[in-house]
């Protein structure tokens, strides 16, 4: 199969992919006890306020009549209204985009390169001193839980040494970009660590194999056989991996975002869930799972073109 | 011996727990100190690890025996539609942020060591599947398996004699990975009230729950970290060791 | 992760004539010189961004001292929970307090146009909008607005349903601010308050700057800015660091880490919030009257308060506002006596009860509180099997279901604790406490005139509820706040009440 078809393919179900986590985190919602007008009455349920609320919310709908409300607004690119605020959930999405896709963004960048580049580094000394330590020092920081280091590193540099902004409270991470400098840190570790040894034990393995031990005997330079011939069929688990990270960072974002202040999506999901404010977890949802298919869409493309599955290719 | 500490701890520590004493949170009484409700940390560090280690083992046991042969049955599949089948389905979960089934699973699923495993397994079958199926897909194209397919092998016999040994490099590095990321799902859910109860004696749900503390009885949060870190590195080496043998 | 359930309360109490020493002006050793000028930045919890300005929708922490700071009430609570003249500058009842006559100070909004009687109806009427769902609508239902007029530009003449000699408390009720009349827009928000606005954006920050011509003074700032930060450990830390220099609602764990430091200043508030567990008494098992005394007595109040409240509160006798106005300050304060809950439990024939006890995030402390009860619960026979609920519904959930539950509450009057959570008709009446006798003993009080007479009825319902009521309270908490050292004139008074976040009064040295 080409890749175009398969990619065309893959497109399409992508779009169904969407739909049914649209339905999913719909029913998924509804399922969760309580509604918008039961969290924002908080603790003061007066059972006559609540319904008054409800009734001004028109969540005295049926849940199907609001979905298919809500699902014709988005044909026509109208994703609805916060019930709370009663703002548009645009907004709430232009609001916290910049500040996420930043962060996000300054992670990956300097995710990928490391990653590779400290895999290949130690699975070339595999077994030796160096190669001990970092397996011993990646496996350690990932099973530091993100708020953990987060903890630690911002009482030791933003507070006990004053070195960095703990928090990025009232600052615009563009115009002071400091203030990202530990949430990035925090991001990086342990999607790094994963990564890492991923790419360590695939390119061990590859290492190990016919193909690179004939490449070898046919007197190429060890490098150029490494890189050449070794790493991109040591890639395809960890840019499976790599696309499973962006969802890791999503969940990572909404810790950094809450320790750090920062503004961004996942402080918005929190908060929508939290007030059951349903077509702002929609809108998300959207924009998250639109998001994650088309990371997974590129990784199997990715993988697809570094080992390419003769006649039984998916 | 950095897998003997945190285990023997595990199994035996819970055996020297006596009755629950209370004071003052986060004061330096005992050998070190108390937790976030006043109880002393020692004796919640020896009673513990069971929970952590246990739960994790499971969660992890379970989810590998899930996703292990869907992967291979996707990798190996002659017919398309076979990959297809069992791919798509987990496309779509993984298509739903996993924080946002936590946070949802945990507004609506009862309490209990059960729900964990279940939410760990939903979390990380399908990643586990793609990252298993990527490796076996390269292994699976390998000219030594069309030959030896070509000489009567059966299926299951290829994937277990040849597949899962090649693949077992990454399948351990992942598992390295995927227990620490277990030990972090059963604290991030216990956070979130699905797990255990938000006091139990437990090294995951310490580090959460005495974080406030940090400043005043930092061993009531490094004592369990540092355990915790000491078996998910423990347990990783053991596994090297053993792949390299 | 947030909490967005601060513990808000409404509602207001008796008008003892007017003077009262006002918190705010507290002045603490050490205190510097007022000086005016600067740059306040404030760090609250917030509800992100769905979280908006018109101030009769406020129920979170920061919307309050936002609104304060923009607006203005008739009148608010001083640190006794008594209500004080605000806007309103004196008021007088009839002789049977169904006719009250409020006279308004003369004040402006920010836009120069003077504070009128028209505005004050125009917001009440707002509020008791059938159609809507305001906070204060419960509380200013007594008054009938049909009946009710304004005499002239600076008087308004309230006309209630029934005799209600606490009506002040309803003018100083959670979210009553007065608008200008008609305002639905609240995008640029013009109120009478000390500071005027200047810019907001949602979920992240609000600007406002000193209105010069504030009738009860200047503020000494020049400006103030409310930042969002749900985690208390980042408020913290942006205080430590000089990113904010007011830090609102800290934990006494923290306030003991940094305390002695030097680099925070920490205040506590007491008697701020009320930490109790609420016994359903309509249904088993707690409708039995020995098994709630037994709960009472088994109960470790001093342990509590030490291990939830790391010794930050006091120890509570099950019954709501201490140091408030009317608190039943002579029933002997009651302690654990082990045997007398066994014996109880025994003749109540609740011997190995087995129990939930509701609980959740919802609230700083819950989950632990609930967790050292069932401890000592353990040790007179009886299971509490604590379950840890949806933190976001949980309110609604426990007034509804299940027998046991946390609960607390920030400050409020009696009396309104009274009318809203202890008589038949009472809408949030968690521990299901109705009695025609004791609904009667609350019409009597409102409805007594002799401030002397009213008190002895109020003591008499809190005897009641002390022997046999639905709250087992075990403490009072501190309410925490740190400042960075340069920043003077924070007061400490309860959370709600008029000391409370009143940053016209603060300055910096």
């Amino acid at each position: 199969m080409t890749l175009g078809r398969y990619a065309s393919r893959r497109v399409a179900l992508g779009l169904v992919q969407v739909l049914v986590v649209l339905v999913a985190v719909f029913l998924l919602v509804e399922a969760l006890p309580g509604d918008a007008a039961v969290a924002l009455a908080g603790d003061n349920p007066d059972p006559a306020r609540v319904a008054a609320i409800r009734a001004s919310m028109g969540l005295d709908q049926s849940a199907v009549e609001r979905f298919v409300g809500w699902l014709g607004g988005l044909v026509t690119g109208d994703l609805g209204t916060s019930l709370v605020s009663g703002r548009p959930v645009v907004d709430f999405i232009a609001g916290g985009l910049p500040t996420t896709l930043l962060l996000a963004g300054v992670t990956l960048l300097l995710l990928v390169p490391s990653s590779v580049l400290l895999g290949v580094f130690v699975a070339r000394r595999a077994g030796r001193g160096v190669d001990r330590v970092v397996t011993a020092a990646t496996i350690g920081l990932h099973a530091v839980p993100e708020f953990a280091l987060a903890i630690v590193l911002v009482a030791l540099f933003g507070v006990t040494l004053g070195w960095l902004p703990p928090t990025a409270l009232g600052a615009d991470p563009l115009a002071d970009p400091l203030v990202l400098v530990l949430p990035v840190i925090v991001l990086l570790a342990r999607p790094l660590c994963a990564i890492t040894r991923l790419v360590r034990a695939a390119m061990i393995d590859a290492l190990a194999s016919d193909y690179v031990r004939h490449a070898r005997r046919l007197g190429l330079s060890r490098s150029r056989v490494d890189y050449r011939h070794a790493l991109p069929n040591a890639l395809a688990p960890a840019v499976q991996q790599l696309a499973r990270t962006t969802d890791w960072l999503l969940g990572g974002v909404i810790v950094v975002e809450a320790v750090f202040v920062i503004p961004g999506l996942g402080t918005a999901l929190v908060d929508a869930v939290a007030g059951r404010d349903m077509p702002v977890v929609q809108g998300l949802a959207v924009l998250f799972g639109v998001t994650t298919v088309l990371v997974n869409l590129a990784a199997d493309l990715l993988a697809f073109r570094l080992a390419p599955r003769a006649g039984t290719a998916a | 011996m950095l897998l003997a500490v945190p285990l023997v701890i595990a199994v035996v520590g819970p055996w020297f727990v006596g009755e629950v004493e209370r004071g003052r949170a986060f004061v330096d009484r005992g050998v070190l100190g108390t937790d976030f409700v006043g109880r002393d940390v020692l004796e919640l560090v020896l009673g513990g690890g069971r929970s952590v280690v246990g739960i994790a083992l499971v969660a992890t046991g379970v989810s590998y025996a899930v996703g292990v042969p869907l992967a291979l049955v996707a990798a190996m599949a002659r017919r398309r539609w076979l990959d297809e089948v069992v791919m798509r389905p987990l496309d779509v979960v993984l298509a739903v942020p996993s924080l946002l089934v936590l946070i949802l699973v945990a507004g609506i699923a009862p309490r209990g060591y059960g729900t964990v495993v279940v939410v760990v397994a939903v979390v990380t079958v399908p990643d586990l599947v793609r990252v298993v199926r990527a490796a076996a897909l390269e292994v699976a194209s390998r000219p030594a398996l069309e030959a030896m397919r070509l000489q009567g092998e059966t299926r299951r016999r290829l994937a277990f004699g040849y597949v899962v040994p090649a693949v077992a490099p990454t399948l351990v590095a992942d598992l390295g990975v995927r227990i620490t990321t277990s030990l972090y799902l059963v604290a991030s859910a216990g956070f979130l009230g699905v797990g255990v109860a938000p006091d139990a004696a437990d090294w995951a749900v310490m580090v959460d729950r005495n974080q406030a503390g940090l400043f005043l009885i930092p061993s009531a949060v490094v004592v369990p970290a540092l355990l915790i870190i000491a078996w998910s590195v423990g347990v990783n080496l053991v596994f090297d060791r053993a792949v390299r043998r | 992760m947030s909490d967005p359930f601060p513990t808000l309360r409404r509602r207001g109490f008796l008008a003892l004539a007017g003077g009262l020493a006002l918190a705010g002006c507290a002045s603490s050793p050490g205190q510097s010189a007022p000086r005016s000028g600067g740059r306040v930045r404030a760090a609250f919890a917030g509800g992100g961004a769905k979280e908006v300005l018109d101030p009769h929708m406020a129920s979170l922490f920061v919307e309050a001292a936002r609104s304060k700071a923009l607006y203005d009430k008739l009148a608010d609570f001083g640190d006794d929970l008594t209500p004080v003249p605000r806007l309103a500058e004196k008021w007088e009842s009839n002789a049977d307090a169904t006719v009250w006559r409020v006279s308004l100070r003369q004040a402006t909004f920010h836009d120069g146009r003077p504070v009128r009687a028209a505005d004050v109806l125009s917001s009440y009427a707002r509020i008791l909008d059938p159609k809507r769902a305001f906070r204060a609508k419960a509380s200013l239902a007594v008054i009938d607005l049909t009946a009710s007029r304004e005499v002239d530009d600076r008087t308004v003449e309230f006309v209630l349903t029934r005799p209600y000699v606490e009506f002040p408390n309803a003018l100083a009720t959670f979210s009553a601010y007065i608008i200008p009349e008609s305002t639905e827009d609240f995008a640029r928000p013009v109120g009478s308050g000390p500071f005027s606005f200047s810019s907001f954006t949602p979920g992240r920050s609000t600007v406002v700057k000193r209105y010069a011509d504030y009738w009860d003074g200047a503020a000494k700032l020049d400006e103030l800015e409310f930042v969002l930060a749900n985690e208390e450990s980042a408020r913290v830390n942006a205080l430590l660091a000089g990113q904010v220099e007011y830090a609102h609602d800290l934990s006494p764990v923290t306030a003991r880490a940094h305390e002695a430091g030097g680099r925070v200043r920490i205040l506590r508030s007491p008697n701020s919030g009320i930490q109790a567990f609420a016994m359903k008494v309509d249904r088993p098992p707690f409708d039995n009257r020995d098994l709630r005394e037994a709960m009472f007595l088994l109960a470790d109040r001093p342990q509590l308060v030490e291990s939830v409240l790391s010794g930050s509160g006091q120890v509570a006798n099950d019954l709501y506002g201490k140091g408030y106005r009317h608190y039943a300050d002579d029933i002997p304060q009651r302690a654990r006596d082990l045997d007398k809950a066994r014996f109880l439990i025994k003749r109540a024939g609740a011997d190995g009860l087995k129990v939930a006890l509701n609980t959740s995030e919802a609230a700083t402390g819950f989950v632990e509180a609930a967790t050292v009860l069932a401890d000592q619960a353990r040790q007179a026979g009886i299971t509490l099997d604590v379950t840890v609920g949806d933190k976001d519904t949980f309110w609604s959930d426990t007034l509804k279901n299940g027998s046991l539950s946390s609960f607390r509450s920030g400050a409020m009057p009696i009396e309104s604790h009274l009318s809203q959570r202890l008589l038949s008709k009472s809408t949030t009446n968690v521990t299901k406490w109705a009695r025609p006798e004791f609904d009667a003993l609350y019409d009597k009080a409102v409805s007594t005139v002799d401030a002397g007479v009213r008190d002895s009825v109020y003591q008499e319902m809190q005897r009641t509820l002390h022997a046999e009521g639905g709250y087992l309270v075990w403490g009072f908490a501190d309410w925490v706040v740190g400042t960075s050292p340069s920043v003077d004139g924070v007061g400490t008074a309860p959370a709600n009440t008029l000391g409370w976040a009143r940053f016209d009064r603060v300055w910096l040295r």
